[in-house]
């Protein structure tokens, strides 16, 4: 810890420091008398009347006990604080028999509120007035120890943890925090980096019983709003990403067997939630970040994955898939690459495998490669659990931008022709063929990730997944190739245009003879799952 | 459900991971946790008959427009009743707009009951009707002085 630099080395110092208990003799006595006068000093009215002045009072008994002598007793003393009140807390819950909800939560609101306060107050007033190091020091400070004591807390009374108190004082020291003053305007980025900080420290997989407080601190409107609207130049969409990845990556394994308790199904009903707000308030951010989102979201996470592929730049007119005759070659968009946030050719590892694949692309040797290629994806033996599925994904995207490249380099536009006879098709015909169902499932899946808003992406891989189907030599991948595409169809709304417009060509376009095939013909609710497509998609059954 | 992959079996860390929010399940967050303290009004969720109002705002509630149309004793509720809130805010806005001035000494509302009989630089005197908070209801006062500087005037925008 000690290693880590700027903000997080504040943090990680208040952690370790929440589990220090040699305090000197008296100060748990003093912190007490203290954090009560306080509490009895902020609800006075005089105090609502002239802030400043019961603050200076305040400040001045801080001094008088020694307790702003030395960093370490002020630490010791935010530590002692944070206890006390998270013990009142403990208190006044275990107490819910004799006294009403509401009660009980405005007791402890009383204590909590006061203590936030004093941080506030603390953090704008310590140094000098242009000290913008030393107040966002102290704040990181703060948080470290609230977060260290909640840590703590977590381990000791595990099922028995109450997330309230520290819900609490992170959401109102936020809000206070975000009041538009001069002072806390300067140091805005950074209150937010050290709540950030604080809350991917704090993430549902590090702390699961205060999973709950945790998202509901995540999507609250006045945070979302700071990290991805106020916040100028999008400086604030990396660390929400992070924070997104977090609650995605604890939900994952829960997720993935589709067996939901009610706990797991009411976080993950909050989780949707936060993406809708997403979806319809900042879709660019959910753009930007896609491939990351998607990396960390099981593969049977249709509707999750969809909301966040569905998005596209507000100032984009997508035309009506259903449309007759839509000619998608003749878009403008499809010539311009969406942005993508992640550094896809370092995802791909080992280097040495990432330096065959430069060379096979270049070269369109040796075929060994194709042959071995399986082999780097292949993780183990384990039925659901072959592959390395974020390999798979950078391994898509990266031979797709770079096959979109090479097609350019030669003036030429990506098409069903263009595509074809290249040693990127080669690795991309090679994994329909080589890999098995699991293998292919996943392989299918990268690919129709790609599939949203009109760009460069969506159409080489609407392109490709195509070309893949036509070319198949087998039924198996054709079957598999309308299963990945009509599985992402099935499911409500939303649904990524580009995926709408790769099946309505599939069962459209004659070349396919997609109604041809047997599994479409399979068992008579396939059949009629597919008229009912074909017909909601307003094409004539192609006999 | 679907788990094209089958499932696969929970690794100690993400048994216990489950264990934990289903143990937090039965302390969920309460939604005054993040909110300011009401003192007055606090929330107190109640399940109600699926024939009464569920959404606690009707549409185009937290517009100036909307709270013009409420009875002033309304306005007076909301202004006294819900400190620090945007609806407070707009109280005292549709408050304003019809000729209500707040007095910052005596906390109160008052509005000319008649042209003042003196206006000068510092106050104007005359008869006025006010709001008393404590009797919870309006009152007149002849010869009143109302000092400017107790005026409260900043723009509400």
């Amino acid at each position: 810890d000690r290693a880590m630099g700027g903000p997080t080395s504040h943090i990680h110092s208040g952690i370790v420091q929440a589990r220090e208990f040699d305090d000197p003799q008296g100060l748990l006595e003093k912190t007490e008398y203290l954090l009560r006068e306080w509490v009895n000093i902020f609800h006075s009215p005089s105090a609502s009347r002239d802030p400043t002045k019961a603050f200076s009072v305040f400040v001045h008994q801080m001094n008088v006990h020694g307790i702003l002598k030395t960093d370490d007793l002020i630490t010791r003393f935010f530590r002692l604080s944070t206890q006390m009140c998270v013990d009142l807390c403990y208190r006044a819950l275990a107490d819910q028999n004799s006294s009403t909800p509401v009660l009980v939560r405005t007791k402890c609101f009383h204590t909590l509120d006061a203590f936030v306060r004093l941080i506030a107050l603390l953090v704008k007033h310590s140094g000098d007035a242009s000290n913008n190091a030393t107040k966002v020091n102290l704040l990181n400070k703060v948080l470290g120890i609230v977060a260290g004591v909640l840590l703590q807390d977590h381990e000791v009374h595990l099922t028995e943890f109450q997330q309230l108190p520290y819900h609490r004082i992170f959401i109102i020291l936020f809000l206070e925090l975000n009041t538009p003053e001069p002072v806390l305007e300067v140091i805005n980025f950074q209150v937010l980096t050290a709540f950030c900080h604080t809350l991917h420290i704090l993430r549902p997989s590090h702390a699961p019983a205060f999973a709950y407080a945790w998202l509901e601190l995540v999507s609250h409107r006045v945070f979302i709003g700071r990290m991805l609207a106020i916040t100028p130049q999008q400086k604030g969409w990396g660390m929400y990403a992070q924070l997104l990845i977090d609650l995605f990556k604890f939900l994952a394994p829960f997720l993935r067997n589709a067996e939901l308790s009610k706990p797991v199904a009411l976080f993950y009903k909050g989780t949707l939630r936060v993406l809708l707000v997403l979806l319809h308030d900042f879709p660019e951010f959910l753009c930007d970040y896609h491939y990351s989102f998607c990396d960390v979201i099981p593969p049977n996470c249709i509707q999750m994955r969809n909301l966040i592929l569905s998005a596209f730049p507000r100032n984009m007119r997508l035309p009506d898939p259903f449309t007759p005759n839509l000619k998608v070659d003749m878009l403008q968009e499809i010539n311009h690459a969406p942005r993508v946030l992640s550094n896809i050719a370092s995802l791909i590892q080992p280097a040495s495998f990432k330096k065959d694949l430069d060379n096979y692309l270049k070269a369109r040797a040796p075929v060994t490669f194709l042959s071995e290629l399986r082999g780097h994806l292949q993780v183990s033996h384990e039925p659901g659990l072959r592959y390395n599925i974020k390999l798979m994904n950078a391994l898509v995207l990266y031979v797709g931008t770079q096959a979109i490249a090479h097609i350019r380099s030669k003036t030429l536009q990506p098409n069903m022709t263009t595509i074809a006879h290249s040693a990127h098709m080669d690795i991309f015909q090679n994994l329909a063929v080589d890999l098995d169902t699991e293998g292919r499932y996943l392989f299918l899946n990268a690919i129709a990730n790609q599939l949203r808003y009109p760009n460069s992406h969506t159409h080489y891989f609407s392109c490709t997944l195509l070309y893949l189907f036509a070319e198949a030599n087998s039924e198996a991948i054709q079957e598999q190739i309308t299963r990945v595409l009509l599985e992402r169809l099935i499911v409500n709304r939303p649904h990524p245009w580009g995926l709408l417009i790769t099946f309505i060509e599939l069962i459209k376009n004659p070349i396919y003879k997609f109604w041809n095939h047997e599994f479409v013909h399979c068992a008579p609710e396939i059949e009629k799952l597919f008229e009912s497509v074909a017909r909601s998609c307003m094409v004539q059954k192609a006999q | 459900g679907v788990a094209p992959l089958g499932p696969a079996p929970l690794q100690r860390e993400h048994q216990f991971q489950l264990q934990m929010l289903e143990a937090a399940y039965y302390h969920l967050p309460h939604p005054s946790d993040s909110e300011k303290l009401r003192a007055y009004l606090p929330r107190n969720p109640y399940p109600l008959p699926h024939y009464y109002p569920q959404q606690t705002l009707i549409p185009h509630s937290d517009t100036v427009e909307f709270f013009q149309r409420l009875a002033t004793e309304s306005l007076f509720f909301v202004f006294y009743y819900m400190e620090g809130t945007k609806a407070q805010y707009l109280a005292a806005k549709a408050l304003k707009k019809q000729s209500w001035r707040f007095h910052t000494k005596y906390m109160m509302w008052f509005q000319r009951h008649e042209e003042p009989k003196v206006i000068n630089e510092e106050f104007e005197q005359g008869t006025y009707i006010y709001f008393d908070y404590e009797k919870w209801g309006q009152r007149k006062k002849e010869g009143f002085t109302f000092e400017y500087k107790y005026l409260e005037d900043r723009d509400l925008n």
